[in-house]
């Protein structure tokens, strides 16, 4: 009796340990790559969602690697050098066309016709930094726009300027001499130009605001024309009124100084909120900035989703995209803004300030330059405000720049 | 020794060799090899274009800005540190109380990582908070901050300073270790015959440690040329290219860019110069030698 049940029990056992054994080997292991965010609230979230996920796709294992922002591109490079890229990963939109062109990425058209999945479900500029060449390459995962105003509300009223005024350009340029007072350690605007994407978004807002392009519709540099050149002498004649060392400031130096109450007002995206906050600071915004009588237009910013040329595990993959960028699951996987509007509107109303205000700046943001060889014409863009920082005539500035854009051509 | 002796003495030796060459050799002709080649990360396919790319840098001027940036940057760090290294040898070679411990603290700039020694920097030359400033206003040397790091007149001299206060412990620590090889009975010698301490230096200490002194400076130099942690950290090679050098020029190349055929172009430039200065140092390493047995 005692040996039948033994039997049984070892039988019963093996069977399990076989149907455990057979469903291992069908499991799909999908390499995911993400970049990494600070927020442990947002890394709970990630790790819950892809555990919905897996529970819904009992034949998908998804095995996350995240990488620091400052790390993230070249380990992403060397993985593809190497080939041993991950099946999907996160890529910042300015990185889609270099992606794309170098043949690391899939296009994704197939996929999307199939699935039904459309462009009107997501914020057009964030969908559209995924085409290039008439193809589709990814599917956005997360939006911002650069920039909103920020400023100090006690110091605005302090210098008696009115808030509103900061909208254009002229109402922020009369504000400034106000808001500025060296002796005691207070600056009117945060401008920055160290070599960094930050310095690239804030300068192309202006350049958008005020009716010009870096591009033209050729791919040619459009930077010298009265448009994007008035926006550069425009901010040349801020400069009196921002700290000193423009040149090596960053947006995280000017953060620095507006939570310790030296600068009134700075250029952020809404990202910018959580950190402000938490922080006992009284502060509020306004949209961006542009020329009275024109509409400011911001840059966006962001995060797409793009399945890998060497992925044998496409369809998982895509399965995953999906997923992540649904209505339902996207508010929970992104710092950001969700790219899915309407995920969006229900994430910025619980978790961002002046929702109403920011949806529209996001649907009229313009995208930076979709070209592969973007990563060039950001670091000629650096120069040029670092040019125009340091007093060249912004004519002439432009001109250096787009000497060496269209020479990349 | 016999033709087995040296068919041994080859077996024993090529595991190193291969390594040497593996890790060493294979990289260096590697990116000789790619410099005549265009490639980036968009056109992954290489294609042979000789020494087009050569020409294109010789032509760009920020390739002149940055073989003039390293000059300063090698000759300026190089000679402070080791100065310094000099000095702080002396003082610490002396008879004092607590010397023990004054050679620990001399050390703590050396053994702090880079990344972390540039952060300290970075927050010391802060325009508006920064401690280098509020000691010169305090002292009443400059009345207003100067944003060091962000202006292209100051940022070089900037980073140098911050690279010898890194760098001159180990120089101090290598000549505190000649200065105890100096021959006590010559100094002793020079005192009784009346040589002044300047006189005792410039005359029999220096001349004792000077083998070491040219290979410290062949290190320092070749440690100097090769730097990147420090000038990334505090200024990205920026502003307006005014601190961008060798090794910082081909990172932004081939990490910050994509362009790899241009980044080996820059490696290839940087890998003559480091050539010469190891061949110098081989130089002066048989030099001594040879006037060590001759002694």
């Amino acid at each position: 009796m005692i040996r039948n049940v033994m039997k049984s029990a070892v039988l019963a056992a093996a069977t399990a340990m076989f149907a455990a054994g057979s469903a291992n080997a069908e499991q799909v292991v999908l390499k995911f790559w993400d970049n990494q965010r600070a927020e442990s609230d947002f890394n709970q979230n990630q790790q819950n969602a892809l555990k919905r996920f897996e529970k819904e796709n009992p034949e998908i294992k998804v095995e996350l690697t995240t990488i620091p922002y400052s790390e993230y591109q070249q380990r992403l490079l060397t993985a593809v050098q190497g080939g041993n890229a991950p099946d999907v990963a996160t890529l910042d939109q300015i990185w889609m066309g270099a992606f794309a062109q170098a043949g690391a990425i899939t296009a994704l058209d197939d996929q999307v016709k199939t699935s039904g999945l459309t462009g009107d479900t997501f914020f057009k500029g964030a969908w559209d930094s995924n085409v290039s060449d008439g193809k589709l390459w990814g599917i956005p995962i997360n939006v911002d726009v650069w920039s909103f105003t920020y400023y100090n509300t006690a110091l605005l009223k302090e210098a008696g300027v009115d808030p509103a005024s900061l909208k254009t350009f002229e109402g922020l340029k009369a504000a400034a001499p106000k808001l500025t007072d060296k002796s005691k350690g207070r600056y009117g605007i945060g401008l920055f130009g160290h070599k960094g994407e930050d310095t690239v978004v804030v300068l192309d807002t202006f350049i958008f605001s005020n009716g010009g392009k870096v591009l033209d519709e050729k791919g040619k540099c459009a930077l010298t024309s009265p448009e994007a050149v008035g926006a550069l002498s425009y901010l040349q004649s801020l400069v009196p009124y921002a700290p000193q060392g423009i040149m090596n400031a960053s947006s995280a130096t000017m953060r620095e100084l507006f939570l310790n109450g030296s600068l009134a007002t700075e250029f952020w995206p809404a990202l910018e909120q959580p950190t402000l906050q938490k922080s006992k600071l009284d502060w509020d915004f306004v949209v961006g900035n542009a020329p009275e009588g024109k509409t400011a237009i911001g840059t966006y910013g962001g995060w797409n989703l793009a399945i890998f040329e060497a992925s044998q595990h496409k369809e998982a993959a895509w399965k995953l995209i999906q997923f992540l960028t649904r209505e339902d699951v996207n508010g929970d996987v992104v710092e950001l803004v969700p790219a899915n509007m309407k995920a969006a509107k229900s994430f910025l109303a619980a978790n961002r300030k002046g929702a109403d205000l920011i949806i529209p700046h996001l649907e009229n943001a313009s995208p930076r330059p979709l070209s592969p060889r973007y990563l060039e014409v950001a670091d000629i863009e650096v120069t040029l405000a670092q040019d125009v920082f340091s007093g060249m005539d912004p004519q002439k500035a432009a001109g250096k720049a787009c000497t060496a854009i269209d020479a990349l051509n | 020794m016999s033709h087995r002796e040296r068919w041994m003495a080859w077996i024993f030796v090529a595991p190193a060799l291969l390594l040497v060459g593996a890790l060493m050799y294979y990289p260096m002709i590697g990116t000789i090899i790619e410099s005549l080649y265009s490639t980036s990360f968009i056109n992954p396919v290489p294609k042979f274009q000789g020494l087009a790319a050569y020409y294109k840098i010789l032509a760009d001027p920020i390739f002149g800005q940055v073989v003039w940036n390293s000059l300063i940057w090698t000759v300026f760090v190089v000679a402070l540190q080791n100065v310094f290294g000099l000095l702080v040898a002396l003082l610490l070679n002396q008879q004092m109380p607590g010397q023990g411990l004054m050679r620990s603290l001399v050390l703590l700039p050396w053994v702090l990582p880079g990344v972390v020694a540039a952060i300290l920097w970075r927050f010391m030359y802060d325009p508006q908070l920064g401690l280098v400033n509020s000691l010169l206003i305090s002292l009443g040397l400059i009345d207003h901050g100067t944003a060091w790091l962000a202006e292209t007149s100051t940022a070089m001299g900037s980073i140098i300073m911050a690279a010898v206060w890194k760098g001159f412990p180990f120089s101090a620590i290598v000549y505190l270790a000649a200065l105890q090889t100096v021959d006590q009975e010559q100094v002793e010698a020079a005192k009784i015959d009346g040589a002044g301490a300047t006189r005792r230096l410039f005359d029999v200490v220096l001349p004792g440690i000077k083998d070491v002194i040219a290979i410290n400076l062949l290190l320092t130099t070749i440690l100097t040329f090769n730097y990147f942690d420090i000038i990334w950290v505090m200024t990205n090679g920026g502003p307006q290219n005014a601190t961008a050098i060798f090794p910082t020029q081909i990172y932004e190349l081939g990490f910050g860019q994509f362009r790899f055929g241009e980044a080996a172009v820059y490696g290839v430039f940087s890998i003559l110069v480091l050539a010469l200065l190891i061949m110098v140092y081989f130089g002066v390493l048989s030099r001594g030698r040879h006037r060590g047995k001759a002694s």
